[in-house]
């Protein structure tokens, strides 16, 4: 028995392509099963997500299995024949090592991400109520979800944050702990603002005050975020209660200055407060940062954070590989 | 024998402070400092029941006896507060205090060799020696904690994100509210212990440790009382714990 695997991923395929062969999460037993049948292989597998779809088969033979697979995505798919060279084909050996990158984060978008390994076990959880998956596959799998633990934990594939908005929020916990006793004020009801605030809402901050120009706008993010919304005039009153300001208007001059948040610190009992500025042109005043608790981050330097992080992970890619030889290495899995 | 209860204790702390600072150099969290420092306490109270058997009454009959039961209530509130609060590398920065503590106390001639059988004492002046050294154990964490502010704010501050340091200190927040709660549980421990010095006998030798205790007393509870009334930045409050804590120690100049 041999192993094979089939795919397509953000790195070989736009979206226009890859939304064509997208099984929805609910469907993933049913399809494979469905496959398995078509097919008349000994087991199978697919794992579908926004950024990849992949076969996982275990035939006598890989070729003619492969030959046979995309043959059937074609025909199922109506997909004209220039839609094939997208995908990847890979055997034995090399399929289950790419299975390990996979499961690792090595091969996501955002390198050393952790939903994919929730997504893989959803998978292989959905195949193996369908029934589709045997000696090979089960071995495999139960492998790679070790090897991707282990990776996971003695490198620093995961640590630190690639995107400005989750800097910023690990910025906050590093000021307030847990965030859901920490009130953020927004000022720009832009989508960058909403972005950043959204990362802090999933991370349990809870009291969202929105201030904008436009005050309708406001009063939408403010809604869509399950906050209140307060008129553009009203945002230094709000300074007195909030921990965290995101702050993102389009205006060609700074909106918060020195004097603002000396005016507020009594009345705070000078408790921290973290000013997230992600405007160009620069909303706040640099000296704000002079005032002793406040923390202020500009956008340079949340961008310089997450690339430093990217840069981080990138140098860890050769210590995971090799944790992945090495873990393959040491069985023979069935199929390979 | 009670000495090296003493010099083992001390082991255990210089332990878990050369661990958990190579954890943190090579970026990973510090898993047996706990360990190390339930290991340091245990021995501490080896050494404080010996020593109290000796004396027949609650062991700070000399310099030695008291950096002694200090280094003890100094574990003895981050066995409490470090592990509850998850405030990690709190013990990494109390485990060096310690070892300076017991280490002064290991210095010849400060610990009494062969300690004398106390005899009369008085309840009073326990609970007074007592309840002060306490007090001092939590000022002690205070301060620590007000060093690890002080080390993260800066780091903040500067934008200089990348130690191990940074990763693991707890956040500011959370750092604060200990180190208030600290403060005023070392404030209300040294109001007990001034009231009990107040009430117990005492020689006019002892009126200048007395004032000395009072002053050190007052300085605690306005900087406690103004945190709490008026309020103040987590940079100040640290650094008056710091030199406060420092200065305070001039009280066992008068014993």
């Amino acid at each position: 028995m041999e192993l094979i695997c089939l795919g397509l991923n953000h790195k070989t395929a736009p979206v226009e392509v890859r939304e064509r062969f997208a099984v929805g999460t609910a469907r993933l037993g049913e399809s494979t099963l469905e496959l398995v049948k078509t097919l008349d292989v000994a087991e199978g597998l697919i794992l579908s997500t926004c950024n990849r779809t992949e076969f996982y088969l275990v035939a006598p033979e890989a070729k003619p299995a492969l030959e046979k697979l995309e043959a059937h995505l074609a025909n199922k798919s109506n997909a004209p024949d220039d839609i094939i060279p997208h995908f990847y084909r890979i055997e034995k050996n090399e399929a289950a090592r790419h299975l390990c990158r996979v499961v690792s984060g090595l091969d996501s978008m955002m390198l050393g991400e952790t939903e994919i390994f929730g997504q893989v076990k959803q998978a292989y959880q959905a195949a193996l109520e369908a029934g589709t998956t045997k000696g090979v596959l089960n071995k495999v799998f139960q492998r790679a979800f070790s090897v991707g633990k282990k990776v996971r934990t003695e490198t620093a594939i995961q640590t630190g944050s690639t995107s400005v908005g989750n800097v910023a929020v690990d910025l906050a916990e590093k000021i307030f702990g847990h965030l859901k006793n920490s009130q953020v004020m927004i000022i720009g009801a832009g989508d960058m603002s909403r972005t950043t605030a959204q990362s802090l809402v999933s991370r349990g901050a809870h009291s969202i005050i929105v201030s904008n120009r436009s005050y309708d706008r406001a009063v939408h993010l403010a809604d869509e975020m399950n906050g209140k919304a307060v008129r553009f005039d009203e945002w230094q009153d709000v300074l007195n209660d909030v921990d965290i300001v995101i702050s993102s208007t389009g205006a060609p001059h700074t909106i918060v200055h020195k004097a603002d948040v000396e005016k507020a610190r009594r009345a705070r009992k000078y408790r921290p407060l973290f000013f997230i500025d992600i405007a160009v042109p620069r909303d706040i005043d640099p000296t704000v940062a002079d005032i002793e608790e406040v923390y202020l981050y500009d956008i340079d330097t949340l961008e310089q954070l997450a690339n430093q992080a990217r840069e981080q992970r990138q140098k860890q890619i050769d210590d995971c590989l090799l944790i992945i030889d090495g873990e393959l290495n040491k069985m023979n899995l069935p199929g390979t | 024998m009670d000495r090296w209860f003493l010099i083992i204790s001390t082991l255990f702390a210089a332990i878990a402070a050369i661990q958990g600072m190579l954890s943190i150099h090579y970026g990973k969290r510090s898993r047996w400092t706990v360990s190390w420092m339930v290991g340091a306490f245990c021995a501490q109270a080896g050494f404080l029941a010996l020593r109290g058997e000796a004396r027949a009454m609650c062991p700070l009959a000399d310099l030695g006896e008291i950096l002694a039961f200090l280094a003890w209530s100094l574990t003895l509130f981050y066995l409490l507060i470090g592990p509850a609060y998850r405030l990690s590398l709190l013990g990494v920065f109390t485990a060096p205090v310690v070892i300076i503590f017991q280490g002064a106390a290991l210095i010849p001639g400060v610990l009494d060799a062969d300690p004398v059988r106390l005899s009369g004492g008085n309840p009073w002046h326990e609970t007074h020696s007592a309840t002060s050294v306490l007090a001092y154990g939590a000022f002690a964490l205070a301060s620590v904690a007000g060093v690890m502010f002080l080390v993260l704010d800066k780091q903040l501050k500067e934008q200089d994100l990348k130690s191990g340091l940074f990763r693991y200190l707890p956040p500011i927040r959370e750092l604060l509210i200990s180190l208030e709660r600290l403060l005023w549980l070392g404030t209300v421990l040294l109001s007990i212990g001034i009231i009990a010095g107040f009430v117990m006998p005492h020689s006019d030798s002892a009126i200048g440790h007395l004032i000395a205790a009072v002053a050190v007393w007052c300085a605690y509870i306005t900087l406690t009382i103004v945190k709490k009334v008026r309020g103040l930045t987590g940079r100040r409050l640290s650094l008056f714990t710091v030199i406060l804590f420092l200065l305070s120690l001039g009280v066992f100049a008068f014993v």
